[in-house]
């Protein structure tokens, strides 16, 4: 019942966020929609029984990754400026105009068709299966990461390394001038 | 219970809104927001098949490598945003046209 209860708000949220993340006309206020879909999906591990992911959720993508995208707006100045191309006959607004939508739309209806056509074959939204209870992940998904995983465990923590060295090392400015 | 289809369904979505963003909006920061979209969806999949058929874990591994790389990716991609910001002083993704300044 109360999994039930959690899935139903985790869903609205995630849903009602990734609505807003493509419907909303201001760039911070997409942030801030990208955050409470990114809450409805840790919501989602939760009923799932998956709770270390859904803390790591919390804490990297929620914590961390939106946190970033705040500050890079905020560093960019918003979305303020339009394009103008070199002949100056096109004007595209820096969050899309109704011609983007369309093309979007588009592509979407043919990617839905298609992929359609596989899932809403298999779909049963009744299942009766209850899959097994919920226990602890955390010590089994320890074991795993040094166990069978522990070359991508290694090899994570290198790209993660290299990625905020190269970060530091792009947004500095006056590179080359001494 | 919830079965698996649900799931899928909402993953579906999520992927189909990221899609949506990334064609349709002409802002470089909002064009990651649209890939962080996708990347979720990815690991929803992971970890409902993870607990619905395959009895084992390494649904979770995934999705903890994919977070991972999402972060990695985040902060990569947005300090090229931020030295686009300080050369070209836009972050409209057609101001991208050319490799050397």
């Amino acid at each position: 019942m109360f999994v039930k209860f959690l899935f139903l708000i985790s869903t609205l949220l995630t849903l009602a966020g990734a609505i807003g993340v493509v419907a909303v006309k201001n760039i911070m206020h997409a942030c801030v929609f990208l955050l409470a879909s990114l809450i409805g999906v840790a919501g989602l591990y939760v009923t799932l029984g998956a709770d270390f992911v859904s803390a790591v959720q919390l804490v990297v993508y929620v914590g961390g990754v939106v946190i970033l995208m705040i500050f890079a707006v905020m560093l960019t100045g918003g979305d303020k400026a339009d394009f103008f191309n070199k002949f100056g006959f096109e004007k595209v607004s820096a969050m899309g105009n109704k011609k983007t939508y369309l093309v979007g739309s588009a592509v979407l209806i043919v990617f839905t068709l298609s992929v359609g056509k596989i899932i809403f074959n298999i779909i049963d939204l009744k299942s009766s299966k209850d899959p097994q209870s919920y226990v602890s992940t955390v010590e089994q998904l320890g074991h795993l990461l040094l166990t069978d995983h522990v070359l991508a465990f290694e090899a994570s923590s290198v790209v993660l390394l290299g990625a905020l060295i190269g970060a530091a090392i792009i947004a500095r400015p006056n590179r080359g001038v001494k | 219970m919830i079965s698996l289809s649900s799931y899928l369904l909402i993953s579906f979505f999520l992927f189909l809104c990221g899609i949506l963003v990334i064609i349709a909006r002409k802002n470089i920061i909002a064009i990651l927001l649209g890939i962080e979209l996708l990347l979720n969806s990815a690991a929803l999949n992971f970890v409902a098949y993870s607990r619905y058929t395959a009895q084992n874990l390494d649904g979770h591994i995934f999705a903890l490598f994919i977070i991972v790389i999402a972060a990695a990716e985040a902060a990569v991609g947005l300090a090229i945003v931020i030295r686009f910001f300080q050369i070209k002083e836009s972050i409209h993704i057609d101001d991208a046209s050319q490799l050397q300044s």
